[in-house]
C-alpha cells in the first residue's frame, strides 16, 4: 500500500515549509542523541544562555554604570557582580554555577530577588498567554485546513480562496493592525463613554485592564502573528490532501464509515510537529505582545533585563525559554515516535 | 471590626494610583536608584529634617538640632512620638545605624554621597544623637534629608541588596507597605485613620505616551509629570487638574573640552551664534531661558548675565577667527568640512524634537550634525566613564541645594565635559565653605558669569513641569523632587 496519489504540488509546499518527511522520512538528526541522552539538550540550553551573556557583555555599559554613583561603587559591586573579570572568565563562573543550578539573584531589574523567583513570575503569566495561543493557533489551522483540503479534492469553489485569504494574511503586519485595534478600541469606548452612548466596559481601558478581552487579543496575535496560522494552515492543508488521496482513506470511504477518525489519528504527529515548531517564534512573540498590551510576563521582563544589564535574570529567562521550546520538541517527538510505528522502524 | 472601619475609611478616602514608567527595583532607601524609588520612599520613610511647602528646612523626625559654635558637631533630639510601622520607637540608634550603613563601603550604598559631610555620628543620650562634621557646615539640615532607617531590621551596618528587608520594608512615613501585587504594581495604606488619602498604588506604565490616556480613562489620578505634548489634551478635560511645579532642572549642550575642536573656545562661541535657542525649545513647550547653571529662580542666578542669542555674523567672524572657511557652504578646515555628533539619552523627553531641529539649523548654519541616542547602561558607559561624545544634549536636576560644584570643579565627579578654571574651582570652593549665606550667593553668581564666558556648555532653559490629578483629589501641593512630600495634607474623594 505504498502507492498512494499524492496531489501534485505538495511535496513543494511540505518542502518549501521545512516540514517534508516530518511524517515518515527519518526524524531530524538532533532528536536521536536527545533520546539517547541529555547531550545534546544541555548543550543546547547552556548555548542559549552564554550567548545571551556574551551579548550583554559586548553592550556597552554594564549594570554598575546604572547606578548614580557608579564610579564610588564599581569596586565593590564589579567584584561582587563578577564584572571585574575577563568575558571569557565570567562565560566560565556562568556554566560552573549553571552546573550547580545555581541562577542567582536579580541585579538591576529586582536587585536581591532570586532569578528563580522571577522567571516563575514572569512564566506564569505568560504561560496563561502562550499555551491558548499555540492551541488557538493550531485549531484554527486544523478547521481551515480540514475545510480547504476538502473543498480542493472535491473541486467544489472556495479551497483555493480561502487558502490565498490566509496567504494574504502573512503579509499583514499584525501586530501594527493589533496595536492600532487597541487604540481604536479605547478610542471609540471613550468617545461613547464621554457622550452618554454606554457605560464603562470592563476591558477598560485596554492595555492596562486585566480583561477577557486583552486576553483574547493576546492569545489571537501569539496564535496568528507571523505568519503563524498561514504556515499551520499550509502544512495541514498539504498533509490533509495526501491523506485524503490515500488508499486506505478511500477504502474508509467506499465502506461507507466515518473517515474523520482516521484522518484525524494520522493528524495527531504533523500537529505535535507544528506545535513544536511554532513554541519557537511564539515564545519570541511574546516580547512583542507583551509590551504592547503591558503584560508583565516573561518576554517583557527580558527585555527589561536586557535593557538593565542584568546577566543572571536574562540567562535565567533565556535558560527557560529554552527548555520551553527544547522540551516541547522533545516531548512532540517522543509522541509521534509512540503514535507512528513506522518512525520506531527507522530508529 | 478593625477591617470594617479600615474598609469604610478606604471607600470614604479612596485610593491614588499613580504611575510610573517603570517600578521601583528596590524598596530599599540605600539602594535607590531612580525617581520612582526615591518617591515610594518619601512616602515610606521619613528624614531627619525636609521641605516645608515654602521649601525651607524644618524638622520631621528631629524635634530640633543644636550646631556647635564651630560648626563642626549638631547634636538631634529625636521626636518622643516618633514610630515604625511595627510600633517601635524611633531611636538615635536608627540614625546612626543608617549614616554608618550608608558610609560602609561593603554596602555599596548609591547614598553614600549624601552622608559624606559626616565624619562620626554616636548616640547621645535616650533621645539625641550626634553628628561630626569633617568640615564646617553652613547649614547642615539642609543635607539631613535622608532616609533613615530601622536597625532592628538589619544584622550589621553592611546591608545587602539580597537583605530581606526589600520584602517587608519599615518605615516611619505616612504610608506603610501594603502588597507588592503580581502586575508589578505596589500598594501602600496610611498609617492613620485620619488621613486623606486612605490608599496609594503605584502603577507600572511602561509606555509613557500612554498615561496622560490612562489619566483620562479613570484608570489613574496622578500623573507626577506630563508631556509637553499632552499638556492640551489635559487641559481641556474637566476631570483633571494640572498643577505646574518649579523644578531644579535645566538643559544643555555640553562640548567634550578634550577634543578638537571644541577645545577651541572660538568654536564654541561660534556654535553658541549659531543656535536659535528659543526655536528648539517652542515645539517642545514653554520654559525660562537660562545663561548658567542655576534656574532664573535660583538665588544663585545671576541676571547680570546676558542670554545667548543667535547671531550669524558673529559665528561666522568666530570661525574665521579659529581658521575655518566657508566652502559648499560647510564650514571646512584642512579640507574637512566640521562635523560633529549630537549624543542624547534615550529617556530625555522631547529630545529627538530638539536634536532633529539642532541637526537642522546647524546643517543649516554649515556644520554637519549626526545625532545619536542612547539608552541607559550606554550613556553611562559612553558619556559618564569613557567621555566618548562630541557634544550632550542632556539635562541636570537638582535638590534645593543647588549644588553644582560636581558638575563644574575641575576635579568634580559629573564634570564629563571636562571644564576647568581654577579662579571657578576657587568661587566653587568658597561657596562650599561660606558660613555666611551672602558669600555663598555672590560666590555662585561669580561662578555663573565665569562659566558662561568659559562656554564649556550652551546652557538652554528650564521647562515648565506640570504634575497631573484627578479633580477628586483636593488639597494638592506637590513636592518638585520627591512629589510626595505633601501627601498628608491631600484629600481624596
Amino acid at each position: 500500500m505504498t502507492g498512494s496519489r499524492v496531489p501534485a504540488g505538495s511535496e513543494t509546499e511540505e518542502a518549501r515549509l521545512g516540514l517534508a518527511g516530518s511524517r515518515s522520512a527519518p526524524l531530524p538528526s538532533w532528536v536521536v542523541p536527545t533520546v539517547a541522552g541529555f547531550g545534546s539538550f544541555t548543550l543546547r540550553l547552556l548555548g542559549a544562555a552564554l550567548l545571551v551573556q556574551l551579548l550583554i557583555a559586548l553592550a556597552p555599559g554594564d549594570a554598575v554604570d546604572l547606578l548614580p554613583n557608579a564610579d564610588q561603587l564599581r569596586p565593590v559591586l564589579a567584584a561582587e557582580w563578577g564584572l571585574d573579570r575577563p568575558v571569557s572568565e565570567r562565560l566560565w563562573l556562568t556554566l560552573g554555577r549553571l552546573a550547580r543550578g545555581e541562577l542567582g539573584t536579580s541585579l538591576t531589574y529586582r536587585p536581591g530577588t532570586p532569578v528563580t523567583e522571577l522567571v516563575v513570575q514572569g512564566a506564569r503569566h505568560s504561560a496563561a498567554v502562550l499555551i491558548p495561543g499555540l492551541l488557538t493557533g493550531l485549531v484554527a489551522a486544523l478547521v481551515t485546513a480540514l475545510w480547504t483540503s476538502k473543498r480542493v479534492v472535491s473541486g467544489r469553489p472556495g479551497g483555493p480562496e480561502l487558502t490565498g485569504f490566509l496567504r494574504s494574511l502573512s503579509v499583514v503586519p499584525a501586530f501594527l493592525a493589533a496595536f492600532l485595534l487597541v487604540g481604536g478600541f479605547n478610542a471609540a469606548a471613550w468617545w461613547g463613554i464621554e457622550h452618554g452612548l454606554i457605560g464603562r466596559p470592563e476591558w477598560f481601558a485596554l492595555p492596562d485592564t486585566d480583561s477577557g478581552l486583552r486576553s483574547a487579543l493576546a492569545v489571537l496575535l501569539v496564535g496568528v502573528a507571523s505568519a503563524g496560522l498561514t504556515e499551520q494552515h499550509a502544512a495541514l492543508h498539504a498533509a490533509l490532501r495526501e491523506l485524503r488521496a490515500a488508499p486506505f482513506i478511500e477504502a474508509t470511504f467506499a465502506r461507507g464509515a466515518a473517515v474523520w477518525p482516521h484522518l484525524l489519528l494520522n493528524l495527531l504527529p504533523v500537529l505535535l510537529e507544528l506545535a513544536a515548531s511554532r513554541s519557537a517564534s511564539a515564545i519570541a512573540g511574546l516580547l512583542v505582545v507583551e509590551r504592547m498590551l503591558l503584560i508583565n510576563g516573561a518576554g517583557a521582563m527580558l527585555w527589561q533585563a536586557c535593557l538593565l544589564r542584568d546577566v543572571p535574570l536574562a540567562i535565567g529567562l533565556t535558560l527557560a525559554a529554552a527548555l520551553a521550546v527544547t522540551t516541547a520538541r522533545l516531548v512532540a517527538d517522543l509522541l509521534r515516535l509512540w503514535l507512528d510505528p513506522r518512525l520506531r522502524s527507522v530508529l | 471590626m478593625w477591617i470594617l472601619i479600615s474598609t469604610l475609611t478606604m471607600v470614604l478616602a479612596g485610593n491614588l494610583r499613580y504611575a510610573e514608567d517603570q517600578a521601583p527595583a528596590i524598596v530599599n532607601p540605600l539602594f535607590g536608584s531612580s525617581m520612582a524609588e526615591a518617591r515610594i520612599n518619601e512616602l515610606l520613610f521619613q528624614s531627619l529634617y525636609a521641605d516645608d511647602p515654602e521649601l525651607a528646612t524644618i524638622p520631621l523626625l528631629a524635634e530640633s538640632g543644636e550646631l556647635s559654635p564651630d560648626r563642626t558637631e549638631m547634636t538631634v533630639t529625636l521626636r518622643s512620638d516618633a514610630r515604625w510601622h511595627d510600633g517601635t520607637l524611633v531611636t538615635p540608634a536608627d540614625v546612626v545605624f543608617t549614616i554608618r550603613a550608608m558610609k560602609e563601603a561593603a554596602t555599596a550604598s548609591t547614598e553614600a554621597g549624601r552622608v559624606a559631610f559626616i565624619s562620626e555620628a554616636v548616640e547621645a543620650g535616650e533621645r539625641s544623637v550626634k553628628l561630626r562634621f569633617g568640615r564646617a557646615e553652613l547649614r547642615p539640615e539642609d543635607k539631613l534629608t535622608f532616609k533613615i532607617l530601622p536597625a532592628a531590621r538589619f544584622k550589621s551596618t553592611t546591608v545587602k541588596r539580597t537583605d530581606a528587608f526589600r520584602t517587608a520594608p519599615i518605615g516611619s512615613g505616612p504610608y506603610k507597605l501594603l502588597k507588592y501585587n503580581e502586575d508589578n504594581s505596589i500598594s501602600l495604606s496610611a498609617t492613620t485613620t485620619s488621613a486623606g488619602v486612605a490608599q496609594i498604588t503605584m502603577r507600572e506604565v511602561s509606555d509613557k505616551n500612554y498615561q496622560a490616556k490612562l489619566l483620562l480613562y479613570e484608570s489613574l489620578e496622578a500623573l507626577v509629570r506630563v508631556l509637553p505634548r499632552d499638556l492640551p489634551l489635559l487641559q481641556n478635560n474637566r476631570k483633571v487638574e494640572l498643577y505646574p511645579y518649579q523644578t531644579n532642572s535645566w538643559w544643555y549642550l555640553g562640548y567634550n573640552l578634550k577634543r578638537e575642536p571644541f577645545d577651541n573656545p572660538e568654536v564654541r562661541a561660534a556654535l553658541g551664534m549659531m543656535i536659535d535657542i528659543d526655536a528648539l525649545l517652542a515645539p517642545i513647550g514653554t520654559g525660562d531661558r537660562l545663561s548658567g547653571p542655576f534656574v532664573r529662580s535660583s538665588p544663585f542666578y545671576n541676571h547680570e548675565v546676558a542670554l545667548d542669542k543667535k547671531n550669524s555674523a558673529g559665528a561666522a567672524e568666530r570661525m574665521l577667527q579659529a581658521g575655518y572657511t566657508l566652502e559648499g557652504g560647510l564650514w571646512t578646515k584642512g579640507g574637512r568640512p566640521l562635523t560633529l555628533k549630537v549624543t542624547a539619552h534615550q529617556a530625555l523627553e522631547s529630545a529627538q524634537d530638539v536634536a532633529i531641529n539642532l541637526q537642522s539649523q546647524l546643517l543649516s548654519a554649515g556644520v554637519k550634525v549626526q545625532v545619536e541616542f542612547l539608552q541607559d547602561a550606554a550613556w553611562k558607559s559612553r558619556v559618564w566613564s569613557a567621555r566618548e561624545f562630541d557634544l550632550l544634549l542632556s539635562q541636570w536636576s537638582f535638590d534645593r541645594n543647588e549644588d553644582v560644584r560636581e558638575q563644574f570643579y575641575s576635579k568634580g565627579s559629573r564634570n564629563f565635559v571636562s571644564y576647568s578654571n581654577p579662579a571657578v574651582d576657587v568661587l566653587l570652593d568658597e561657596a562650599r565653605d561660606a558660613a555666611d549665606p551672602q558669600v555663598r550667593k555672590l560666590a555662585l553668581r561669580k561662578a555663573h558669569q565665569a562659566i558662561h564666558d568659559d562656554r564649556p556648555m550652551l546652557f538652554l532653559w528650564t521647562l515648565d513641569s506640570f504634575a497631573a490629578l484627578s479633580t477628586r483629589v483636593k488639597n494638592v501641593l506637590v513636592h518638585p523632587f520627591y512629589f510626595f512630600s505633601f501627601v498628608s495634607t491631600w484629600e481624596m474623594k
